[in-house]
């Protein structure tokens, strides 16, 4: 009966200790994913289930969108803080990028349209900046003024969007536009030219509508 | 040491009872977001000419399925051309290069603006001018990339070209 007992507690001993190795091994595994996920950041597309375009899977959504605070067209430091309170569509553009300025008209139009809801848009240009070149800088951003000015752009435009790359999961393509509601979490994002109507979906999202 | 074999056979035995997690993260559903060199250079690897002589050599290229790069011409001056180059100090120089001229294309949502563009393969024909020896050149070509919604940033590849001047 003693032995009996002994071997019991032996093997109930042995098996919490399993147990034990297994779950700190598994938190072990979830915390370095959960690194490596938060170092590299990277979204993905993948099928619709729905059919179209394909989703762009941002590993953002569902996070607080990440802060920053970059030069407008005009040298002012803008933050994404500022906008806090607001709803916020995050718009990298470029220049050289010929879907971008189809999408930029629609930009305008909707943000006009929900302006007044409390709703903006940061359209962030990741051209290529030279600091280190005054005078090319200042082409550079001549540059991206005129093509602000071509499109109508009423939103601040800010430069340097190409150091937010790794914060914003890459920024492969563009255009790729970010959607934050008013507590500052990303609700959704897009990758690519869709349509009006789905950057119009994203934004009545991002106002909680 | 004993500590770490135990911790590693226990480790081991967790993740064949539990499977491993990272297989299932593997297999993403979609096609991947457009990354890497969208332009590969083909051919030649080795070209030999006479010295001090500007000869003409064909430089062949090959862009991803699927996408297209603005020609040397594009039709917008914010668009970025596809140029290519050669660094001086290599003992070769570039005197000049023929493009090819671009194809119309046309972004499915803007039928009414048309692009100059290369897909497919494209050729340049580049004059250039080596002195005697052999040189391995490390040529570039610039380029930017888009598919029908979405552009990558320009980027630069190299063109490894072994130029023998006899």
């Amino acid at each position: 009966m003693k032995r009996n007992t002994l071997v019991l507690t032996a093997v109930l001993f042995i098996l919490a200790a399993f147990a034990w190795v297994g779950w700190a091994n598994w938190e072990y595994r979830k915390q370095a994913a959960e690194r490596l996920m938060a170092s590299v950041a990277k979204g993905e597309l993948a099928a619709n289930p729905a059919g179209g375009a394909p989703q762009y899977l941002s590993p953002l959504k569902g996070k607080p969108a990440p802060a920053f605070a970059l030069e407008d067209l005009s040298g002012r430091k803008v933050s994404l803080a500022s906008y806090k309170g607001k709803a916020v569509l995050i718009n990298f553009w470029a220049t050289w990028c010929a879907p971008c300025k189809i999408e930029t008209p629609w930009l305008v139009e909707l943000r006009n349209q929900y302006a007044a809801q409390g709703f903006e848009i940061l359209g962030v240009s990741a051209d290529d900046i030279d600091r280190d070149d005054p005078q090319k800088l200042s082409e550079e951003k001549s540059e991206i003024a005129r093509s602000a000015q071509q499109m109508h752009i009423p939103y601040p435009v800010l430069i340097d969007g190409a150091t937010l790359d790794k914060a914003y999961g890459g920024l492969d393509e563009l255009p790729t536009s970010f959607f934050v509601d008013r507590k500052g979490t990303v609700v959704a994002a897009q990758l690519g030219l869709t349509s009006k109507d789905d950057i119009e979906t994203n934004i009545r999202q991002a106002l909680g509508k | 040491m004993a500590g770490m074999k135990i911790q590693i056979g226990i480790t081991a035995l967790v993740l064949l009872m539990a499977g491993s997690p990272a297989q299932g993260q593997a297999d993403q559903p979609g096609r991947s977001i457009l990354k890497g060199a969208a332009v590969e250079f083909l051919f030649p690897e080795q070209v030999t000419l006479t010295a001090g002589k500007p000869t003409e050599v064909d430089l062949h290229f090959r862009i991803a399925q699927g996408l297209h790069i603005n020609s040397h011409t594009p039709r917008e001056d914010e668009l970025i051309p596809t140029t290519f180059s050669i660094p001086e100090g290599s003992g070769v120089r570039l005197e000049g290069a023929s493009y090819p001229a671009g194809e119309d294309f046309t972004l499915p949502l803007d039928p009414g603006t048309k692009l100059s563009v290369y897909t497919g393969e494209f050729t340049i024909r580049a004059r250039i001018v080596a002195t005697a020896g052999n040189h391995l050149v490390e040529a570039r070509l610039r380029y930017q990339a888009c598919d029908k919604n979405a552009c990558m940033p320009p980027k630069t590849i190299l063109v490894a070209i072994d130029i023998i001047g006899k």
